[in-house]
């Protein structure tokens, strides 16, 4: 479930959670980091050890809950935003998180936004207690949100309250009435939209015939903008679906290099 | 402008300026600019033409795999300005073909 949505569900959870003892001891990390990737700095910097040592950088990371001291450097420092600092002992009935959030405008101490648990949905509000920008050392800021005790395992993000006034109209940018003919769809080979209907229209509907004929996706960079746009527009006017349209030939993009380079092992076999 | 002023986790040093022309206009970047930074900074929306059409291309990926923004740099035709750093005293113009070499 968790490699189809990206929203770790309970059971992924639990199983790093501290003992009842220590998490009413007060803050402690929580590392939400459920699959394999190979990535270690939260090893590297914690000044107590309590992010254990991993045999292998595929590893996930361990926690020793013991020596964790809740300081959030670590929090910081994660390139993948999934360390949160918890403390359960705020009050009898709140807790706090410290969250990671590297947007433009940070909320200010004091502020109430919305809350929201790891499939970013709203679920309460929430007030800010402290925001560390840590603007020495260009690291990310960490919001920490009082928030009801019972929902400590479950907010993970929040965003500002939306102001109406800032508001921008929702528009489906693949609605057909977005998308005119004259749609440069193909940048490297300037192929618009307006020739890939007519394309599609005759009876082509793969990519790799479409790239034949019009030549859009033998540019630079090979694809990487119009196969997915091109492959969208199959998908509108045939009706198929994704896994029915034929990717195409996938050819690594190109870059204008030097002959000075090429050739520049010449000197090494004289 | 065009610059990013405030930046969840980056500052930006602009302590150093850096001088270079886009064709024949002397425009000013900062030390670790790109050359399409600066550019773009500037106003320069037009960073060249495609070869066969005409038409206008400008900044697009940004990290050198869109081919958007070749141009002539320092008489060397087909240089990715987006992947390119900003050094003092370039010859930058815009290229509206293939590149001559000669």
């Amino acid at each position: 479930m968790y490699l189809r949505t990206g929203v770790a569900d309970k059971e992924l959870v639990v199983n790093t959670i501290p003992s009842d003892e220590r998490r009413q001891k007060g803050p402690y990390v929580f590392i939400e980091c459920y699959q394999e990737i190979p990535c270690d700095p939260c090893t590297k910097i914690c000044p107590f050890g309590s992010i254990l040592p991993m045999d292998d950088i595929n590893d996930l990371p361990r926690t020793d809950y013991d020596t964790c001291t809740g300081c959030t450097i670590c929090a910081a420092i994660c390139p993948g935003l999934a360390i949160f600092i918890i403390d359960e002992t705020y009050s009898e009935t709140e807790g706090t998180v410290g969250i990671p959030y590297e947007f433009s405008p940070l909320p200010a101490k004091g502020d109430v936004v919305e809350a929201m648990n790891r499939a970013g949905e709203v679920i309460c509000d929430a007030t800010v207690l402290r925001v560390n920008p840590n603007k020495k050392r260009q690291s990310t800021p960490l919001v920490t949100l009082v928030v009801p005790k019972e929902l400590i395992m479950e907010v993970r993000f929040f965003r500002l309250k939306k102001n109406a006034a800032d508001a921008l109209p929702e528009v489906d940018p693949y609605d057909e009435e977005n998308l005119p003919d004259s749609t440069v769809i193909c940048r490297c080979e300037n192929v618009t939209l307006g020739e890939v209907r007519a394309l599609i229209d005759e009876g082509y509907d793969n990519v790799d015939e479409i790239k034949r004929i019009s030549r859009a996706g033998m540019g630079p960079c090979q694809g990487r903008t119009c196969r997915p746009l091109i492959m969208g527009e199959i998908r509108r006017k045939t009706g198929k679906e994704f896994d029915e349209i034929e990717l195409g030939a996938f050819r690594p993009p190109t870059k204008p290099i030097q002959f000075e380079q090429l050739m520049g092992g010449e000197e090494d076999d004289n | 402008m065009l610059r990013i002023e405030e930046h969840p986790i980056l500052t930006f040093d602009k302590s150093k300026t850096v001088t270079f022309t886009f064709d024949g206009k002397e425009i000013e970047g900062y030390e670790g600019d790109t050359i399409a930074s600066a550019l773009h900074a500037a106003g320069v929306k037009v960073m060249g033409h495609h070869y066969d059409s005409g038409r206008p291309r400008g900044f697009y990926c940004a990290i050198g795999n869109c081919g958007a923004c070749l141009m002539v740099v320092n008489g060397e035709p087909n240089i990715r300005v987006c992947v390119e750093p900003l050094v003092e005293g370039l010859v930058v113009e815009t290229q509206s073909n293939k590149g001559d070499l000669v």
